[in-house]
């Protein structure tokens, strides 16, 4: 009987199968790997709900593919009274999804909500408090009043938090409709929502850049890589984004036909941190020996598939603050040997590796340096994490390994947003260390508007880090898109935030 | 074959039952049997424990390179060594949770079957709350709750499987101790545990041995599940339901990967289950255990 049902199920089940895959004209399904759960801009930190909102909202500033901060909805800025005042200039004739006009008020709003109570309640507020007030001049023209002057400021409103949001719309509807109703002023807007399953957007017409070539998109979320993969072998996909598709699956979408891996150096960077408080890695010798010890190069060829490039310091090469000067510390288990006698720690030491259990890439690349560890004499176990623990309680509260996983996005390309949240006493991600010389180097930095003096503040910090072994700096991934040869003038974007004005599908 | 009279034809189909029960019992100990002894011998046969990582290495398919004969991981390292390894976690956790499963279960259900009253009660009664949890559901909570690994998971699967010997044993102490011997053994005097261990006891063994084998066989799946879905022991150390997990990726261009840990469950499996047959009907002719 149970057998029968089950039969019964399957049966059913390929049935929806079978029946779903009619590709409307100009319709491009998307896969991506997270659900957000809200759509609105001050509610989420997650790279998941940029890539579906960039096309629906518009920020001041925008910043495409190639990182060049170009102008959104506004179409220029001075910098006035020595950094601490920005004038834009505003777009007009722009208009929201639901017909209500862009203009100053909408600015002003969107950033009283942001810096507001709203806001409050989010995780954004916190990257735009040195705004201290947003000032009408006229209809097309505002001034932002900056507390402090913040470097980072005009990236910052090309994304995420800064998103304009429409006034009326949201004194109309309320602030819960418009969680999972979300109205602005971009390429595509919203047309419904499935909590994790899919979302659907269609091309507005009156798009201030242009209407898109494409007539439909849809989001559909699928977590599992090899459902992911196998839906774009199928053709009921037609772009991967990351981060779902594992190095391990490259060759397998480059088999089959029809499909192509389009991969782009990406903001992530990849480390093991160092637990400098208890535990053999107290030892700035023990922490030096370990990164001596791991051959990096060598896990970048093999086992990602050579779609890495090592790093210097904890920052991707296209941040702001990295510097191209510094060597990377090459494998050298001889001298790591030495180091560990040194620091009288003889063989058959243990230490724990604490890491995200999903990640199947970085388990291997974990293991491998368990193995790299265990040439000089160090026995290293790795203890597996939900995601969600070891960001949330196993990093914050100090109870991890001597060594953890830190993946780190960093979207503005600026290494303060790294290097600040990482080495500066008392801050969330840095339970174990506290340096008053670090402390003051992260904060002198902030407060300098000269680019080229602050990049060189920036280069010092990084140094000073691989002085001190923070931690052991692996390398900078590549994103991985799986890409079906229908779509048309398809850019990859470092950041997984895909504009999709452009792109079309062919048949 | 020289049989023609229609006398002769049941004592043939007999002999013709025994000899499959037979081909059970030689299939079941050359698998069970062959697997326990090479995970046995794993610590001299590899004492690297099969942890050699060689990158240059990586991927190797089966049969090519006579060193890696079952082929090489996306580390390198090699297969045939990490799959009999790897037993060593599978049939540790299906061993040692059979077993204590059925000291906890027999105790139980000897209590609850004996003493009746209030002790069957609240036995019986907890036993059918743990039967309505689902499995799954059951190993999510505990190991958020208390945390992986080899330990949790073997307290786990006890948790999750007395219950099954208790109701089991339960079931014939009811029926034996309305029995002559035990009744007689009462009227003279027999202190109670006497009673237990003397003649209660030994006549339940046969029905728990039988679930035992085919509960080994279970848990050794069941440990590969939980450690595939991430919850079970360390990975570095190898195990099989971990090996499966880590070949998931590599399915379409490395087969291998995930494929000879899979043969390695499903021969110790059927192994397993062809001696526990086998037992039964050795045992218990008259088919009591129902599973």
């Amino acid at each position: 009987m149970r057998n029968v049902k089950k039969a019964l199920t399957a049966a059913l089940l390929a049935s929806t199968v079978m029946v779903a895959p009619v590709f409307a004209a100009g319709t491009l399904t998307i896969s991506s790997p997270q659900d957000p759960g809200n759509w609105d801009p001050i509610d989420t930190f997650l790279v998941n709900w940029a890539s579906v909102a960039t096309n629906i909202f518009d920020g001041l500033t925008y910043r495409g593919p190639d990182l060049e901060l170009v102008p959104g909805l506004a179409t220029g800025w001075d910098e006035l009274d020595d950094g601490q005042r920005i004038r834009f200039t505003l777009r007009e004739d722009v208009v929201f999804h639901n017909g209500e006009p862009f203009n100053a008020e909408a600015v002003r709003f969107t950033f009283e909500r942001l810096l507001g109570e709203q806001g409050a309640a989010g995780p954004q507020q916190s990257n735009y408090v040195a705004i201290s007030e947003v000032e009408v001049i006229d209809d097309y023209t505002v001034d932002f009043h900056l507390s402090e002057p913040d470097p980072v400021l005009l990236t910052k409103l090309a994304g995420y938090g800064a998103m304009i949001v429409p006034p009326q719309y949201i004194a109309e509807h309320g602030e819960e409709h418009f969680d999972n109703n979300p109205v602005g002023t971009g390429p595509f807007s919203f047309v419904s929502y499935s909590p994790r399953e899919e979302i659907r957007l269609e091309a507005f017409a009156d798009h201030w850049d242009g209407a898109p070539e494409l007539d439909n998109v849809v989001y559909r979320f699928i977590t599992e890589p090899s459902t992911a993969v196998a839906e774009l072998q199928a053709g009921r996909v037609d772009i991967v984004i990351p981060p779902t598709i594992p190095v391990g699956m490259i060759p397998t979408i480059e088999a089959h036909e029809g499909i192509s891996v389009v991969t782009v150096p990406s903001p992530t960077v990849q480390a093991l941190r160092f637990n400098t408080q208890s535990g053999i890695t107290a030892d700035e010798n023990v922490r030096k020996a370990i990164i001596y010890a791991i051959d990096r190069q060598a896990i970048i060829e093999s086992i990602l598939g050579g779609e890495a490039e090592p790093i210097t310091s904890f920052q991707s090469p296209l941040a702001f603050g990295y510097d191209p000067d510094m060597e990377l510390v090459p494998y050298d288990p001889d001298k790591a040997m030495a180091l560990l006698a040194e620091a009288g720690i003889g063989a058959g030491a243990t230490l724990q590796i604490d890491v995200r259990g999903n990640d199947s890439t970085f388990n291997e690349v974990a293991q491998a340096v368990s193995a790299y560890l265990s040439v000089v004499g160090i026995n290293a176990t790795i203890q597996p994490y939900e995601t969600n623990v070891l960001i949330n309680d196993i990093i914050p509260e100090g109870r991890t390994g001597e060594m953890f996983q830190q993946a780190w996005g960093g979207w503005t390309f600026d290494y303060d947003n790294t290097a600040y949240l990482m080495y500066h006493t008392g801050e969330r991600w840095n339970p174990y260390d506290s340096d008053p010389e670090l402390d003051a180097l992260l904060n002198g930095q902030r407060s300098i508007t000269d680019r080229a003096e602050r990049e060189a503040m920036l280069q010092e910090i990084a140094r000073y880090t691989a002085d001190r072994a923070l931690e052991v700096p692996l390398y900078n991934v590549n994103a991985i898109y799986g890409v079906s040869d229908r779509v048309e003038n398809f850019e990859a974007a470092p950041d997984s935030r895909l504009r999709l004005t452009r792109v079309s599908v062919g048949e | 074959m020289a049989n023609s009279s229609a006398s002769s034809n049941a004592p043939a189909k007999k002999l013709n039952l025994s000899r499959f029960k037979n081909l059970e019992f030689v299939l079941g100990i050359l698998l069970a049997g062959g697997i326990g002894l090479a995970v046995a011998l794993s610590w001299l046969l590899f004492p690297d424990g099969g942890r050699a990582v060689n990158l240059m290495a990586r991927l190797t398919p089966p049969f090519a390179d006579p060193a890696h004969l079952l082929g090489t991981d996306p580390l390198g390292r090699d297969i045939l060594a990490r799959v009999i390894i790897g037993g060593r976690i599978s049939l540790t956790v299906g061993i040692v949770s059979t077993a204590g499963a059925v000291i906890i279960g027999v105790i139980m259900g000897l209590i609850a079957g004996y003493y009746r009253g209030i002790w069957d009660m609240v036995v019986m009664r907890f036993a059918d709350i743990q039967l309505a949890l689902p499995f799954i559901l059951l190993a999510i909570t505990f190991i958020a709750i208390i945390g992986g690994g080899l330990v949790n998971t073997i307290i786990l699967l006890i948790v999750s499987q007395w219950v099954q010997y208790a109701r089991l044993v339960r079931g014939s102490v009811l029926a034996l101790r309305e029995r002559e011997f035990v009744q007689s053994a009462r009227a003279i005097g027999v202190k109670d545990i006497n009673i237990i261990l003397r003649h209660l006891l030994p006549n339940l063994l046969g029905p728990v041995i039988v679930l035992m084998t085919i509960n080994v066989a279970n848990n050794i799946l069941l440990e590969s599940s939980l450690t595939f879905l991430g919850l079970g022991v360390d990975p570095t150390i190898p195990s099989w339901g971990g090996m499966l997990a880590e070949g998931r990726t590599y399915l379409q261009t490395a087969w291998w990967i995930s494929v000879f840990p899979g043969v390695a469950i499903l021969l110790t499996v059927l192994g397993l289950n062809l001696l526990g047959d086998w037992l039964r009907d050795t045992l218990d002719p008259t088919g009591r255990t129902r599973i």
